[in-house]
């Protein structure tokens, strides 16, 4: 691998024991996929609940923020194992919030923002067509690499604080413009009604494509960037796939030639997504069996301004089940202004919460099942498949509209 | 007593020697090991209970979660850590344990460490030069 005199002078131990040991993380990789140098990246984002990150991952972020690293690149966070608010009301342990108290200092101290989520690209973290980005978290990674066109790889921690503390990741993958093309069609025939329908497609996606690039022919150029981050979410769920591409949309993807590049289109299969494919793929994600839900769980990934104000107008004047807990899931950036707006109102006033900077996944395993909860409804295919192991409940998926129902009646319809 | 020397490819930096454990499986070190106590937990893993602590562990590649980089790290810091490693070839999360734990790492042998290696043979690894030097137990 071909390193500059600076990076040398890094791996050298000339800037401190965090550049060091984060320069020999990114070359050890770079040699795993021989890469032949290294690219600046313009933006890091990294795990940023200690309960994820484990006793291990925070050892390493206090010992790196010990040792006076500091991050070149902008980085910020995926979300925390807390609610900075509510994290008493809804039962997350005096524990769990020290310890991500102390991993949040450490990432502050070497310079994080601590966003807190899982749509970066909602609050700033937004790098153009092109650029180069080491970030973690699959659902950000997709949208990053297919709506915003930038570039990273799918990484794991602690690749994103290698990179920003040296500013730079090895040159593999989705970096190079010859792994960013289209390996796999999908034929969109079925009629997509809202939000949750594309969820149903990624899901369907992420299926077929495993871990190859597919191209979306068919779909309308008004899609809005909700549904990119439903589709691309439920396609990083289903399948290991970092980048898609949509014909005519995303914008590597001006026409389908674009997409596939030299190569004959015809060569590569295609899946046609039709009523039939979008029904089954949708109750094959319905895991529960008692009709009763107890709780139901929207904003994955994080709701927008856009997902707040039609939930708080969906919301308003409703009267939710007693016996039923119901969250919605954002940042804390979205809340402030949902909060503003009024939408926190209409939406408290009906009984739900709004939670922000959290989500279940990044909780303590297993609080929602300790508290007695045991059937979840959702509008997300990503939390229908993660809450199963993470956090022992049973889903119901489907449409935003009828999570509301299941909420107002507590029976899933 | 034959002395088997082997050439490769440095993971991570650093010399280390001892006696060797040879998996003919994959390893995966989230879930597969107990970082608390350095054993191999897997269900019927071919080294199920076999501890790795302080051997030169020896296995074709590691499978399983990007997590389990820092499961190697948590192992050296509970002093569970195997002392140096030996693959065929690192896959991203090995290297990234190894390398941020300190453990001293090979891969790329230019004979099969698997074939020539036996659980119990004394192991000499300098990560720097890439030099395995096998001394047989028998």
């Amino acid at each position: 691998m071909h390193l500059t005199k600076e990076e040398n002078e890094m791996l050298e131990g000339k800037y401190g024991y965090p550049v060091q040991k984060s320069m020999e993380i990114l070359v050890g990789l770079g040699e795993c996929y021989d890469a032949e140098k290294m690219i600046p990246v313009a933006s890091s984002h990294t795990g940023g609940s200690a309960v994820m990150n484990g006793k291990a991952g925070c050892l390493f972020i206090k010992e790196m923020a010990e040792k006076s690293g500091v991050f070149l690149a902008f980085m910020d966070t995926n979300p925390s194992g807390i609610d900075p608010f509510l994290w008493r009301e809804i039962g997350i342990p005096e524990e769990t919030n020290q310890e991500q108290m102390a991993m949040s200092n450490d990432l502050v101290k070497m310079g994080a923002f601590l966003g807190n989520t899982c749509t970066p690209y909602l609050i700033g973290n937004v790098p153009v067509l092109g650029q180069h980005v080491s970030w973690t978290e699959s659902s950000a990674i997709i949208f990053a690499n297919s709506v915003l066109g930038a570039r990273t790889n799918r990484e794991a921690d602690p690749v994103p604080i290698a990179a920003a503390l040296t500013g730079r990741v090895p040159a593999y993958g989705y970096h190079l413009d010859q792994n960013r093309l289209a390996e796999l069609r999908i034929l969109v025939k079925a009629e997509l009604k809202d939000l949750h329908d594309y969820g149903v497609l990624g899901y369907f996606t992420g299926k077929v494509a495993k871990d190859k690039v597919p191209a979306l022919v068919s779909l309308p150029p008004s899609v809005s960037w909700d549904a990119l981050a439903f589709f691309g979410a439920a396609t990083a769920t289903s399948g290991s796939v970092s980048l898609y591409h949509m014909i005519g949309i995303t914008p590597e993807a001006p026409t389908e030639e674009a997409a596939f590049g030299t190569r004959r289109i015809k060569d590569f299969p295609t899946f046609e997504f039709g009523e039939k494919e979008l029904r089954e793929t949708e109750e094959s994600l319905s895991k529960a069996t008692t009709k009763e839900v107890d709780i139901v769980i929207l904003g994955c990934p994080h709701a927008s301004i856009g997902e707040m104000k039609a939930l708080a107008q969906l919301l308003s004047g409703k009267r939710l089940h007693s016996g039923v807990e119901f969250w919605i899931l954002t940042t804390e950036m979205v809340r402030s202004y949902a909060e503003r707006m009024g939408y926190v109102h209409s939406i408290e006033k009906a009984g739900a919460r709004v939670l922000s900077g959290t989500c279940p996944i990044n909780m303590p395993p297993g609080l929602l099942k300790k508290q007695g909860h045991r059937t979840v409804a959702t509008n997300s295919a990503k939390m229908a498949y993660y809450i199963i192991g993470v956090q022992g409940l049973l889903p119901y998926y489907g449409s935003t509209q009828r999570c509301i129902d299941a909420a107002i009646s507590s029976v899933w319809r | 007593m034959p002395e088997i020397i082997l050439n490769g490819h440095k993971v991570a930096k650093g010399k280390a020697e001892g006696e060797a454990l040879v998996s003919r499986e994959p390893i995966s070190f989230l879930g597969g090991v107990n970082p608390a106590t350095g054993a191999i937990v897997e269900k019927n893993h071919m080294l199920e209970g076999s501890k790795i602590t302080g051997k030169i562990l020896i296995f074709p590649l590691e499978k399983g979660s990007a997590a389990g980089s820092f499961i190697l790290y948590e192992m050296v810091r509970n002093k569970t850590a195997p002392k140096g490693i030996i693959n065929w070839r690192a896959d991203p999360v090995i290297t990234v344990g190894a390398i941020i734990g300190n453990i001293p790492m090979v891969d790329r042998l230019d004979g099969d460490p698997i074939e020539l290696i036996k659980t119990g043979d004394h192991v000499e690894l300098d990560a720097d030069k890439g030099i395995v030097r096998v001394r047989s137990k028998d």
